[in-house]
């Protein structure tokens, strides 16, 4: 935009600027009261803080209580869930050397010659057995 | 973020352009305070935390849009008004925007009463003012957010939704506009 225009586009400012001046007293009432409207409905401003009931007791116990919650209550999340966690790794633990123990038991009965009952009803080991007769 | 005195001296500072603004656009004056208000409030509900620098920008914004709405509604209640016509008349009729209104209005103030020039230069302002109504909406809106409320090329694309080539463009053909018609009406700037 050259010179000329823009001294056009600043004295047309000029003029709306003066025709501002002149407005009605109604309207400029008009405008004040929506502006104090606007203005007792300014969004406000609250420091983040997270939902919690803060939990106040009397004396020092309640600062105690109250500056400790927090801590506890992050705990009383986390300490189940590794207690569970453990509980079933140790489950898991426990039948794998129940299993082994069986076996073990089964092998040493075979090498000692000692059949264990579970040990006819292997439909192989009959068959074995019959030829073995014959 | 803006304190509640900060915010308060921004809508004094702007609250008669940004009327201006809106009956340039809307034609009428009752529905030009109501944009404003609405304007006003969505500012402060929404944007209340926002710093001082951005709230000219964001005031543009939702001016912008309000009108927009306006102009929506408006088009809606003209759809049912059409249908209706032939049954209950034009309502209308009244409401119809008279270029002397404007006109008469300002030969009526106090300061216009006072002498001859100053009844000469408010029809000057008058006629401004009809002619700056009759330009295109987004040339409207594009020289007066650069040449009245001070916004660089950037903010004036930002609060249009345009590109800065866009608002040049719009700036520059208003411009010209503006100048043939108040040339043609025998006003030189």
């Amino acid at each position: 935009m050259n010179t000329r225009e823009l001294n056009f586009a600043y004295k047309v400012r000029h003029a709306l600027n003066e025709s501002t001046e002149n407005l009605p007293a109604a309207t400029v009432d008009r405008l004040a009261a929506a502006r104090k409207a606007a203005l007792s409905r300014k969004k406000k401003t609250w420091p983040l803080r997270v939902a919690a009931t803060p939990r106040i007791l009397a004396g020092h116990a309640g600062n105690f209580v109250g500056s400790h919650l927090s801590w506890l209550a992050r705990m009383g999340l986390a300490v189940p869930l590794v207690v569970v966690a453990v509980g079933l790794a140790g489950i898991y633990h426990n039948e794998q050397q129940r299993r082994i123990r069986e076996t073990a038991e089964i092998d040493a009965a075979v090498l000692s010659d000692e059949l264990p009952l579970s040990a006819y009803l292997d439909h192989g080991f009959s068959t074995y057995l019959a030829k073995r007769v014959e | 973020m803006a304190t509640d005195k900060e915010l308060s001296e921004f809508l004094e500072n702007v609250e008669r352009r940004a009327f201006k603004q809106a009956v340039y656009a809307v034609r009428k004056d009752e529905a030009a305070l109501d944009i404003v208000q609405d304007a006003m409030i969505k500012l402060a509900e929404k944007y209340g935390d926002k710093p001082a620098a951005e709230l000219p920008l964001l005031f543009q914004r939702i001016l912008q849009n309000t009108i927009h709405d306006y102009f929506r509604r408006e088009k809606v209640r003209g759809a049912w008004l059409t249908l209706f016509s032939a049954i209950g008349g034009d309502g209308d009729e009244h409401e119809g925007f008279d270029v002397l209104e404007s006109l008469e209005a300002e030969l009526g103030s106090p300061a216009a009463e006072s002498s001859a020039d100053k009844v000469e230069r408010a029809q000057v302002l008058a006629v401004i003012e009809q002619e700056i109504q009759k330009l295109p909406a987004r040339q409207r809106e594009a020289f007066l957010m650069r040449y009245w409320q001070d916004m660089d090329v950037a903010e004036t694309a930002a609060a249009m939704g345009c590109t800065q080539g866009s608002v040049k463009t719009h700036c520059s053909r208003a411009t010209h506009s503006l100048a043939l018609a108040l040339r043609a009406r025998g006003i030189t700037l």
